[in-house]
């Protein structure tokens, strides 16, 4: 009987469709972006949004985030909303999430160790070790057999490189979880990590002694020798006789480290003692003529003078515009600073027997010579007010 | 021995509301006794003194408590007693309550009775059915790996109990479950230098697990990795080549200049023959030779003086260096001895017996000679000194 009646005003309604077109319909160009307004077929929440142009999905928000809501209900809303945001890899808006929801305290332990084991997990992914390694703490700390926090602890022990508490970690998950083959592989390679961190530990220091005992035989050989050396930087003290300088000298030998042998030289090159216990230095040339340097990187101190200059010259270097610095027209000298005196060097001597010589100190781990061309205009120049020797 | 009349008068005096020094008196005197097999045996035919005394390990005075737990070590160290002890009076189920307890004070006392009670198979098998019941495996291997689990008690004989409760396959077969981690966590120790004792259980605890040689592979594997913490012990301060380094397990690898070898000769011929058994198998010997172990054993060859000890090593370099057997003959432990052959190998095991006691008999003889000597030498330059002061 009630069919026959229209007081609903349904036939009437229905009747419209007849005669009226729907108006609002999908058309052919705007479909997909209409689709997409409409909450059940949206793939992504829009990150910010008007009201007005997504009325429905406004709509829904508002319930779920209705503050009248009891806060576990708001809590477990805020959880999955998290869980949504952290599938789709926005692990930002996830930690926000969760951390809404942790702060509804609304006391159920299961939900907070959830949502702190969750929001642990999106720290992970951030690659914020320590704050995700925190909140695994915190979740652990809730609740001691959560099996999540207590992987994801140990996890990020193991990022953090610290891989006895990573095993800590493994340790107490399996005292409640004894068959989880997770812990027991985060386990296995936390031990392995350790391990071999262990051995780098060991490597290291094996080495740095093989250094250090490489450095004291060097020293020791250039000591023997009695060749002085000039620690960089050391203000020359103005000794008068010769123990005062005996003194000075070896408390200078004393006290090097090998940073007193290091070159200043760009190349980089340092003094050795080769296999048959020589020496060999790096030995610097200067042309004050030129303005011009030679570097030999390594000079055997048993070779002499000669041997050296007759290569060095068998060419003429190009900045010698005179073209008279032939091997044999050239002298050698060395200045002793302190006392600005220039001490000429018989090129026939070793180089051993050169450095061995009293007033010699070697600057910056390099042995410098100055080469003049004798009898030349600029020999008599430069010897001229200085004190030779 | 007391009558019995004696003997009723004394348990009178072991309740637990006796005055204080009578007690201790009694129990005094019957720790005396049980310190030798007669007092032992007599105390067999009275178990109702056992069940006073037990009870007494509660009493609220530390010198009598530890007196009585004093006394059941002693018992429980003459296998004749163990009936009584474990099946009887039921002691087990109450001594593993005591020591999961993290505060008692006699957890040492009670890790020696277990062990005691452990040593030989039949009582054995009865003390593990028990404590699975009560405790279960793991958890004890737990409470053994935790150093700081009792701050009274050091629980090192927990390692004796562990390794006497592996002769049982029940056993090893838990410590060796795939599915949990156990064994793992006992390998650390086989280098703790505070306590032969834990030490020394351990390995024999691990030696025991090698003779499934069903599970070596997986002893073997990075699950377990059992091979470096077996090769530490023996591993000395030698200085090898960056490149022979390298080719080491990681773990023995740069050992520093003051690395000590295992001190413990009984120790490290029971490490020798744990490796021995992983050779049995074909797999296991590929390991042991590409995971380098042989330089080691040939550096601590060099260094071994004990005679017995050498011999073990030999043996061990002896597979490794040596070809692999025929066909058929991969798995030594599978392979089949004939009549005679087991025979000759059995005399000829005596024999080498034999010539290694000489051996050491020969050696001590020569340290006690050197010994002679030296103490003659300082007598002789006494003497000089003597005789220079006269002048």
């Amino acid at each position: 009987m009630a069919q026959s009646d229209s007081d609903d005003g349904m036939d009437e309604f229905m009747d419209k469709f007849k005669t009226q077109r729907y108006k609002n319909a999908f058309c052919e160009n705007n479909w997909e972006k209409e689709f997409d307004k409409v909450p059940m077929f949206m793939k992504t929440a829009p990150e910010e949004f008007k009201p007005q142009e997504y009325p429905e999905l406004a709509c829904l928000q508002a319930i779920v985030h209705d503050e009248d809501r009891p806060p576990e209900e708001q809590a477990k809303s805020l959880k999955d909303e998290g869980n949504a945001y952290f599938k789709e890899k926005n692990y930002q808006k996830a930690i926000l999430s969760y951390t809404a929801g942790l702060k509804k305290n609304c006391g159920d332990q299961d939900l907070s160790a959830v949502l702190l084991t969750n929001r642990a997990a999106s720290h992970f992914h951030l690659g914020n070790m320590r704050s995700a390694l925190h909140d695994a703490a915190a979740a652990k700390k809730i609740k001691p057999d959560h099996l999540k926090a207590l992987i994801r602890g140990a996890q990020c022990c193991v990022e953090l490189r610290n891989f006895s508490e990573a095993i800590q970690w493994c340790d107490e998950g399996l005292k409640a979880h004894p068959t989880d083959k997770k812990l027991q592989e985060i386990r296995a390679a936390a031990d392995k990590h350790k391990r071999a961190a262990e051995r780098d530990a060991r490597k290291a220091k094996v080495k740095g002694k093989k250094l250090q005992s490489e450095k004291e035989a060097l020293l020791a050989a250039i000591k023997s020798r009695g060749i002085k050396l000039l620690q960089s930087g050391t203000p020359h003290q103005h000794g008068s006789d010769s123990d005062g300088e005996d003194e000075r000298s070896s408390a200078a030998i004393a006290q090097l480290s090998l940073d007193g042998l290091s070159s200043q030289e760009v190349t980089g090159a340092q003094v050795f003692l080769d296999e048959q216990g020589s020496l060999h230095w790096p030995v610097l040339f200067l042309y004050p003529e030129h303005q011009q340097s030679d570097f030999i990187s390594a000079f055997c101190e048993n070779n002499c003078f000669t041997d050296h200059l007759a290569v060095m010259f068998s060419e003429l270097p190009p900045w010698d515009t005179d073209r008279k610095y032939l091997p044999q027209n050239l002298q050698l000298y060395f200045e002793d600073e302190e006392t600005e005196t220039l001490y000429q060097v018989d090129p026939e001597t070793s180089l051993l027997n050169t450095l061995q010589h009293q007033r010699f100190f070697i600057k910056a781990g390099s042995p410098s010579f100055i080469v003049l061309v004798n009898g030349s205009s600029f020999w008599k120049q430069f010897l001229s007010g200085k004190k030779i020797k | 021995m007391l009558s019995d009349s004696e003997a009723t008068e004394l348990l009178s005096f072991l309740t637990p509301s006796t005055r204080p020094d009578v007690k201790g008196r009694a129990t005094e005197y019957i720790l005396g006794l049980s310190g030798n097999r007669d007092g032992c045996r007599f105390l067999r035919s009275k178990p109702d003194l056992i069940v006073a005394l037990f009870a007494l390990i509660s009493d609220p005075s530390i010198a009598i408590a530890k007196d009585c737990y004093h006394i059941i070590i002693n018992l429980s160290a003459d296998e004749t007693l163990h009936q009584v002890l474990v099946t009887d009076i039921k002691i087990v189920p109450v001594l593993l309550k005591k020591l999961l307890d993290p505060e008692h004070m006699f957890s040492d006392q009670i890790s020696t009775i277990l062990s005691n009670l452990t040593r030989h198979q039949k009582t054995c098998k009865t003390v593990f059915k028990v404590l699975q019941e009560e405790v279960g495996l793991a958890q004890l291997v737990e409470v053994f790996c935790n150093e700081c689990y009792n701050k009274n008690a050091k629980l090192h004989y927990l390692g004796a109990l562990l390794s006497n409760l592996t002769q049982l396959p029940e056993a090893r077969s838990y410590i060796m479950d795939k599915d949990r981690c156990v064994i793992q966590r006992l390998l650390p120790f086989t280098q703790y230098q505070a306590s032969v004792v834990r030490r020394g259980g351990v390995i024999g605890t691990l030696h025991n697990c090698c003779f499934d040689h069903a599970h070596h592979d997986w002893l073997l594997s990075d699950n377990v990795d059992i091979l470096p913490f077996l090769l530490l012990p023996l591993a000395g301060p030698e200085d090898l080549s960056e490149e022979e380094n390298e080719g080491l397990p990681v773990d023995l690898q740069y050992l520093p200049e003051d690395k000590q070898r295992e001190e413990d000769p009984d120790i490290r011929k029971m490490l020798l023959e744990t490796l021995l058994l992983l050779t049995a198998t074909k797999s296991g010997r590929k390991t042991l030779k590409e995971k380098n172990a042989y330089p080691i054993l040939r550096e601590f060859h060099r260094w071994e003086k004990d005679p017995h000890v050498t011999a073990a090593c030999e043996k061990l370099v002896q597979v490794l260096i040596g070809d692999e057997p025929e066909e058929g003959m991969e798995n030594l432990m599978e392979v089949e001895i004939p009549e005679d052959v087991e025979k000759k190998l059995k005399e000829a095991d005596a024999k080498e017996e034999e010539e290694l006691e000489k051996e050491q008999e020969r050696r001590k003889q020569e340290e006690e000679e050197e010994e002679r000597k030296k103490s003659s030498d300082a007598k002789l330059t006494d003497r000089e000194q003597e005789s220079g002061l006269i002048k």
